[in-house]
Order: structure tokens, then sequence, then C-alpha cells
């Protein structure tokens, strides 16, 4: 069936339709009363359990919107960005477990801090293009979790060492509840400012940068601010997630706030949903994390894979994972968006095309 | 000065490892622009191919190397033509990603095979050395050395003496001028891959001698194989070799620091690749591509 | 009515009652559900494996005598756990999902103390009290938490007993080496001995950290053979372990005493160094050796004999397995005493037990971790474990001073 104009507006309004609905329910779910939840024995988000899920799809949308800005918009493939991550959440816990200040204090600087970090090591790194870039960030990405963990003064640990740190145990009503929106608005402000780059002059350069950097260059773009500026604002909402992060998860050190495979699921997140896209990277992160959880046995709808035993299922979990990885890879690399965004309907010429265009 | 000759000695012995991690990892890199993050379960596979070897058939591990090579070989040609080869022509992050998934599915199949625990090969000569003095030179890390460096060159001997590796090489420049010419570009890049993969089972054979391995120990493996490489730089194998040497040198001085100094010596590797990617890019001994 | 007929009647109401009355022996309750996060994918599944076994032979024993007896009534026992993949992170969500979802009335904690501070966390917000044998950093312990409890020594005690059993040796050593990995339990460790050694009179000559999971230990072997220390003391991880210890003869490094805090307790570890492995001293928590006299399970030699009866071909129980089963009593014995299935009945009660099992005294402190308990040290002579110290419960005496590389 050939795809018209009429059906593809058609498809359009209804995706974003049912995404409106899906996201309105998401966030005014949780105000119904908890405990009328909890007895109505109704998966609705007000059950803990789903606030967790919930927020952490939150944070994961955060840190591949973000990744997005200067991955997909301007074209460089940072592939050490959970540093920023880790930034964010260790100055937030530093201030807050050391210093003892209150956390909406402390907060505002953990996007400021990582953002800073990001024009430091983003003004020599940026000059490098597509894999160096892609390696160098990588490295400062590890080197960067390595030493914050292990950096003494006079012996102490200067951020907590390998103990990690603990922060307070927040005090508030609801504290699921409350984290849960926080990190929403969180998600919701990656959003609206991917939205406004994407529309504004600022954008407009960033994709001039992608498409040819000579190019932009000549016509009078300043590359070196722009990238640099993309970097910092990438790294800022990052490093948002982790100050958030920090005092929801009371705990915070180099297991915790730098783990490496956080680098590829949020690239994979932003790649899967549909990079330099508005709502791409959300969707990828919304997709790709239940369908994690699901492998993993952790949501409420399991299934049972025949000839394996309980012993061997977990492992097996795994590998069906990184085959779904693959195929996925493989079929649709430009992300699913282009389905909710109507632009193409998931067929198989679709399927087809994709992979001539990009084997061998 | 012994103490300094020793970790001299220490850190070249150490590098041979590194050369052999590294230069299958940077042909694949530098020819078919993939950053094989499956690199460590590649290696690792070979480990326990020479695990096996040794327990069941008592061989001397080192004999057992040239098989870890043809079987890891067989099956990254296999992987280049059936997997990778579809996504050859995307953007550079499609690789990563795809290696990514394809490095989860052969760890945990290796972790299904072999199970969690862990795993060592120790010949009857492991432990003794040739005495200088003070100075020791462990045989199992020298003969390691000497496979790796002979690794380096009968890879050097394929792509630059062979005509599948002319062809490797003529692709390398330039691709679609190397299909004009009538290569055939598939088989050609799982021959590429196919070399990478069977140099990654050389290493975990190596690997295999110098420690204990199990079905995750392969990952910190690849991290190194991106520092090698840079520091060397891309381009020549010969260019790996010195990057496998340089950070074996690098690592062994970076935890003699006194004290908690060599808590750093990742990120002192990690630094200082990035300090040679924005300083100089092509590395101690690379070509710029 | 005649007489016979009231007899009758009278034996047959007499017969009615005592049939009504006769369930004699307890009735059955409720399911206690008990749940675990454990890393059974990832770079932790080889000890959360372990971890999986103490806690399953446990849970066979209990559901064969029907469960934990609650006031009279019987409740058999489930375990409900799922595959962390050794993250943290998803720890935390597994926490949660067992808590809200699955019901769990207890928690049992996972393996590693990345995990466990996390895991401990959301135990303390959830107000449910979790029992953990795996996650021995003190940090986690000094937070000022109320439903976590460890039944480990904690880490600062595991090489003690090396220093201790130095100190009665003759000759006797005077200096000791401290190689560390820099994660948060072997640092604990470490600094516990660099602490408590001087004060033995054991010199400490070289304290030297190296990153943890390295493979390539020869420049610290390096340092610590040119620091000629009468104790090599490792504090790490297997693999560290291992590397050490092949380094030590590959570059000839020599020392009275080998003492690693984990590594040489597991059978891999005499399967990766064979003969190589001999004359190693380690820190252990347990040992199939040690004698107390339980109070309630088994024996330590049922136990060993239970756990060969249900995973045949591994060896003797190594202590990873032997500490998570006592996890188990731990909060058996809690409810039992709470008499109730409420949580904060049994916190309470956990924070009062007082009990000696196969495993050892299980006594909390008023942080939550078992200061009451002495690590043991172990030697490998022959290729077997004994216990050495202390002599109470040893069953053999150690081998020292350990012959030069190039004498064995």
């Amino acid at each position: 069936m050939i795809a018209t104009a009429a059906s593809n507006r058609r498809w359009k309004r209804i995706f974003l339709i049912a995404g409106a609905i899906l996201a309105a329910y998401a966030l005014l779910a949780p105000l119904t009363s908890l405990d009328a939840a909890q007895s109505a024995n109704i998966p609705l988000l007000a059950d803990k359990f789903w606030l967790r899920i919930a927020t952490s799809i939150a944070m994961f949308v955060v840190m591949a919107t973000a990744w997005n800005i200067i991955g997909g918009i301007t074209g460089y493939a940072a592939f050490g960005n959970v540093a920023f991550f880790g930034i964010g959440a260790y100055t937030t816990g530093m201030l807050v477990a050391k210093a003892k200040w209150p956390f909406l204090l402390a907060l505002p600087l953990a996007p400021v801090v990582a953002a800073a970090f990001a024009i430091l090591v983003g003004l020599p790194l940026l000059r490098l293009r597509g894999h160096y870039f892609a390696v160098a960030s990588l490295g400062v990405g590890v080197a960067v979790g390595e030493l914050v963990q292990n950096i003494d003064y006079r012996g102490q640990p200067v951020f907590g060492g390998a103990s990690g740190l603990f922060l307070p145990i927040f005090r508030i009503a609801n504290r699921d509840l409350f984290f849960f929106y926080l990190m929403s608005a969180a998600a919701v402000l990656s959003i609206a400012v991917t939205w406004w780059v994407l529309r504004s002059r600022f954008g407009y350069g960033l994709i001039a940068i992608r498409e040819n950097e000579e190019a932009a260059s000549v016509l009078g773009v300043n590359t070196t601010a722009y990238k640099v500026a993309s970097f910092g604002l990438a790294a800022a909402l990052t490093g948002l997630a982790g100050g958030i992060f920090s005092q929801w998860n009371v705990f915070v050190n180099q297991d915790n706030v730098f783990p490496i495979e956080y680098n590829v699921q949020m690239i994979l997140m932003a790649l899967l949903g549909g990079t330099g896209t508005v709502f791409g990277p959300a969707a990828g992160a919304v997709l790709l994390y239940l369908l994690i959880q699901f492998l993993g046995g952790t949501l409420p709808i399991s299934f049972d894979i025949p000839f394996v035993s309980t012993d061997a299922r977990p492992i097996v979990a795994q590998i069906i994972l990184g085959l779904l990885l693959i195929v996925v890879v493989i079929f649709v690399p430009r992300g699913v968006i282009d389905f909710f965004g109507g632009r193409t309907r998931l067929s198989l010429s679709y399927l087809r095309r994709s992979l001539r265009e990009t084997s061998l | 000065m012994a103490n300094f000759v020793q970790l001299v000695i220490l850190g070249l012995l150490a590098g041979g490892v590194y050369v052999a991690v590294g230069v299958g990892f940077g042909l694949v890199w530098g020819v078919l622009n993939i950053v094989n993050l499956a690199h460590g379960a590649l290696v690792i596979i070979g480990g326990y191919i020479t695990w096996q070897l040794v327990t069941a058939l008592h061989l001397d591990p080192f004999l057992t190397l040239p098989v870890d090579a043809v079987a890891l070989f067989v099956l990254g040609y296999a992987l280049q033509r059936g997997v990778i080869n579809r996504i050859i022509r995307a953007p550079l992050l499609f690789t990563f990603l795809l290696t990514f998934g394809l490095n989860l599915v052969l760890v945990n199949v290796l972790l299904l095979i072999f199970g969690s625990d862990f795993r060592s090969v120790t010949p009857a000569y492991a432990g003794k050395g040739l005495e200088f003095g003070s100075i020791v030179i462990p045989y199992v890390a020298l003969i390691s050395l000497a496979a790796a460096i002979l690794l380096s060159a009968a890879l050097a001997f394929i792509l630059n003496r062979t005509r599948i590796g002319l062809a490797i090489n003529a692709i390398a420049a330039d691709r679609d001028a190397a299909q004009l010419v009538g290569i055939d570009l598939r088989h050609a890049y799982a021959v590429t891959y196919g070399l990478g993969a069977a140099c990654a089972g050389v290493a975990g054979g190596l690997i295999a001698l110098i420690q204990a391995i199990t079905p995750t120990a392969g990952e910190p493996y690849t991290l190194q194989a991106f520092v090698v490489v840079i520091l060397g730089g891309l381009g020549r194998v010969s260019a790996t070799v010195v990057g496998g040497l340089a950070f074996g040198l690098v690592e062994a001085f970076g935890q003699s620091i006194p004290g908690s100094g060599s808590v750093f010596a990742n990120a002192i590797a990690f630094g200082l690749m990035v300090l040679v990617l924005v300083t100089r890019p092509q590395g101690l001994m690379g070509r710029l591509r | 009515m005649s007489g016979r007929k009231l007899a009758l009647l009278a034996v047959a109401a007499l017969a009615a009652f005592a049939c009504g009355t006769t369930s004699a022996g307890p009735t059955t309750g409720s399911t206690i559900v008990l749940g675990a996060p454990l890393g059974l994918t990832g770079s932790l599944t080889k000890e959360s494996n372990l971890t999986l076994q103490g806690y399953n032979l446990w849970l066979d024993w209990i559901n064969a005598q029907g469960g934990i007896v609650v006031k009279g009534v019987k409740h058999p026992v489930a375990l409900k756990y799922y595959d962390d993949t050794s993250s943290a992170n998803q720890s935390a969500v597994l926490m949660q999902k067992l808590i809200t979802e699955d019901k769990a009335n207890f928690l049992l904690g996972p393996y590693g103390s990345a995990a466990t501070a996390t895991d401990a966390a959301i135990a303390e917000q959830n107000q449910i009290p979790m029992v953990e044998a795996n996650g021995a950093a003190q940090a986690i312990f000094n937070q000022g938490y109320k439903y976590t409890f460890g039944v480990l020594s904690p880490a600062n005690k595991y090489l003690q007993g090396v220093i201790d059993m130095a100190a009665t040796l003759s000759p006797k050593p005077t200096t000791v080496s401290i190689l560390s990995a820099d994660d948060n339990f072997s640092l604990e460790v470490a600094n516990a001995i660099n602490d408590y050694a001087p004060g033995k009179g054991i010199n400490v000559v070289l304290f030297k950290k190296y990153k943890n999971g390295a493979t390539n230990l020869s420049a610290e072997v390096q340092a610590a053979k040119a620091a000629n220390a009468d104790i090599v003391l490792n504090s790490g991880h297997l693999t560290e372990a291992i590397a050490i210890n092949k380094a030590a003869k590959e570059q000839k490094l020599n020392a009275k005493i080998f003492a690693y805090s984990v590594g040489p307790s597991t059978p891999d570890f005499i399967s990766a160094l064979g003969a190589d492995a001999n004359f190693v001293y380690d820190g252990s928590q347990w040992t199939p050796q040690v004698k107390y006299t339980p109070a309630f399970y088994l024996s330590e030699s049922d136990y060993v004999a239970a756990y060969k009866a249900k995973y045949p071909g591994l060896g003797d129980p190594d202590y990873h397995v032997a500490e998570s089963t006592a996890a188990c009593l731990a909060l058996q014995r809690a409810i039992e005493n709470a008499g109730s299935l409420d949580a904060t009945k049994v916190r309470d009660a956990l924070a009062a037990l007082d009990v000696t099992v196969f495993f050892g005294q299980i006594k909390f402190d008023t942080r939550g971790i078992n200061t009451y308990k002495p690590m043991v040290v172990e030697q490998i002579q022959n290729g077997v474990h004994h216990t050495v110290f202390p002599a109470s419960v040893a069953d053999a005496k150690p081998m020292y001073p350990t012959p030069n590389w190039d004498q064995r």
C-alpha cells in the first residue's frame, strides 16, 4: 500500500493523540491518592514500583534528549556523556552530604558544574572529528570516573572515595512521587530545550555544522562557539539528571553514577527513537527501557522462554536483548519516530529499503 | 637501577599482550571504519578455546594459539558477512551499537556454556624464567611477547604481500575505487574482520596464561585496545606494535608510583590517549587519515 | 432413656468432641515472601550464584519442616529473586518491585557493597528489614540505618586474624607489605591492618593501592619484592589474588607469610594455581572445620553434607554460601522471637538477637553489623584447606615459614 499524504497525516494524528493521552496519564495519575490506588489494586503509576520505573525512564529521557543535542543535531557523536551525569551527581552529592546544603539549593549547581566542565574539556576536544572525537570523549568519560573516585588529599578521599557518598534521606511526604515529578520536569525541560534549539538560529547553525562544517564556517557560523555551547548544553541537562539522581538514590559512588553502559544506552535510545528530532530520543528511551525491563522479567507481564531452565533464563534474556538490538540497528536505522511521525509506515518494503541503504 | 630495568622488562613483556589485543582492533578500525565493541568478547572466546584444549588434550598452551586464530577467523568472517556487512554504509554510530549488541550476545553465550567460574591455564614452566642477578624474565611472558610479535609480523605479511592483503589496502585507501577495479567488497571486508578476530583469538590465548578468565573478563581489553591503537596510530601494524609496547611501559611505570599512584593507571592511560588525540592524532607512528 | 443408651450417647458425644479437636500440631498460615535482587548475569555472577545457593539450602530445609513457626502457626517460605545484571541501579528497581509488587515481607541482601548500600537505603525508606550477608563495608552501617543487618564480620576484621596468628609464631615476623585494591571493601580491610599491625610489633613497610580488577600486578609485586617484608598481605578479590600469586612466583617474591583477604577460600583459586596455591593463608568468615554448637539448624558437618548433596561436584561450600544461609537463619530466629510478621517487631527482634549457629555467633551491634563473630584464618596445605587460627577451632597447625619458590 502506498502511503498517501492524507493517510500519513491520519497516522500522525493518531500517534499524537495517543502520545498526549499517555503523557497526561503518566503525569496526572500519581495525583490520585496513593492509598486508594493501592487498595484498588490497579497498576496505576501511584504504585511505588511504577514510580521508580517511570522516574528511571524520565532520567533516561533527559540523558538521551541531552545527548541528541550534541550527537544528533550537531553531529558530534560524544561517547562519554555519562561523565556529566556523574559530575552532576557528585556535585549535588558533595554539597548535600559534606557541606550540608539543602538539596533544592544544591541541585541547580549540578548542571552549572557539569556545563563548566564540558566547556573546559570541549574546547580542545571538539577540534577532533568523527571517530577521534567519539573515542576522545570516551576516554574523558572513563578518566573522570576514575579520578573522582580516587583523588585523595592528605590521605583522605576528597569525593568520598570508594565508600561513596551517603546523602541523608530526603524528608518529604510522598517522596517517590516528588522525585518522579522532579525528574519528569527535567525531562520536559530537556524536550522543551530541544524544541527551542531546533527552531532557533542556534539550532540552524548546529545543523549546518552537522551537514558540512566547512561550509558553515565559511557562511559565518562561529563553529567553535556553537559546538562548545551545544556540548555545554547537553552536559548541563545530563548533569541535572545526575543531581536529581544523587538525592533520589541516596548513595553515590563510581559504579552508580559513572556506569559505562549508560553511554551506550543513551545513544541507543536516541538512535532508536530518531536522532535530530524533538521527541525521538524520548520515545526511544521509553521503548528501550521498558524492553530491557521486560526481558529481565521485571515487569508484571512475564513470558516463558521454552526449553530454558530457571538458572539459564536471565542469561538467555540478555542474549535476546542483544539480538534484538542487532536486529533493530540493522532494520530501523532512522529510528521509530519515523513511524510515529507518520512519515513512513512499518512495512516489509520499508525494512527491505533500510537494509539496502546501509548494507554492502 | 636493577628495579628500573626490571620495570622496563615487565612493561615490555606486558606490552606483548596489548600488542596482540591492539592489532586486530586497529585493523578493523583502520580499514573498515568499525569500532568493534565486541573485541573483548572475541578475545575471551580465544581464551576459552585455549583453556578447553589445554584441559582436555593437555597441549602446551602456546600450541593452541593457531587453533584460536583459525577458529576466530571463521567466526569473524561469518559475523562480518552475515551481520555487520548489513550496516556498513550507515553512519559510524550504528557499528558502535551493533557491536555492542553483539558483545552482549557473545558474552552471555559464553556464560551459558562455561558458567561464571574462573578458569586459568598454568603450564609447567610457569613461574620460571631467565635470571640475570636480581632481574627476572619470566618464560611465559617472554614467549607471549614473541608470539605477539610473530602475530603482528604475520598480519603485516598478509596485508602487504598477499593478494587479499593488497585488496584490503586498496579498500582502505578508496572504497569505491576498489570496487570499480573489481574487488569483491563483501569478501574482502569479511576477511578483514576475520583477521581482526583471529588476532583477538590469539590475544585471548595469551591472556588465559596470565589471568583467570570468566565471560566478562574481556571488557577491559576493549577499552585498552582503544588506547593502544590511538597511542600507536591507525594505519600500520608496526604502529600498533609500538602503541602496545608503549602502553605496557606506561602501565608498569604508572603502577609503580608509590602509595596510591597506581590507582590512577587507567586515568593516566586514558588521559594520555586524549592528549595524543588532541595534540598528535596520528599517534606516535601512524599516518593521518 | 435407658442407662445404656445414655452411656452410648455420652460416648458418641465424647468421641465427636474429641474428633473435632484432633488438629494436633500447628496449622498452616500465609506464605512468607522473602525478596532478593542478585547479579545472575554480569560481573558478579559467580559470587551471586554462591549467595543464591546459600539461600536455597535454607529454603529447602525450612519448607521441609512446613515453614517458620509464628505463634503456633507454620508459615511456608517463598523466595523471590531477580537478576540485577550486577548493576546497583537495577538492584534498586528490583528492590522496589519486591517490596511493592511481590509484597515481600522481608528482604535478603544482594552481593556486593555498591548494591547493598543502594538497597539498604530503599529498605530504610520502606521500613522493611533487610538481612544481608555479602556487603561487609562498614560505611553502610555508619549511616544510622535501622532496617539493615549484616550477619558477617565487618571488613576491618578480615586479616586481623593473620596478624594475631603471626604474633604467635616463631621466628616472629616483624614487617608487613600491604597491597590493596582500591574498592571500598578492600581498602577497609587494608586500612585496618595498617592501624592494627604496629600495635602487635609488626611494622608496615609498604602500603600500595592498585586499581580494582587489575590483571597485571607485576609492578606491585616488584615493589613488594623491593620492600622485602616477612608478611605479604593482599586485600582484593579472586582475580587479583591469583595474579599476585602468579607474579610472586615469576618475579621471585618470597615471604614467610602470604595472606590474601579473598580468593584462596574458593576452589577456583586452587584449580587455577595448582601447587602454587600451597602455603597461602586467607581470612575467612567461616570454614568447614570450625566447630560451634548450633542452637538450631544443622551442625557444620551436616551443612557440608547437605551442600554436597544438593550441589554435587563443587567441593565444600565456601563461606559465601554459609554466610548467606546464616542471614536466613537470623531472619528465621528473629521472626520466631517476635512471634509476628510485623516489620517493626521483627526489626526489633533482629536488633536484640543473640544466637549461635553453625556459622558462629550472630549478634548485631548498635549499627547493625555482627561484630561478635570472629574471623578465622585458613591455610592451603597440600591442595586442601585447613583452619589454622584461632587454636580453639583450628584443625591443623600453620605450615610456617613459607619456603622460597626455588625450594618448593
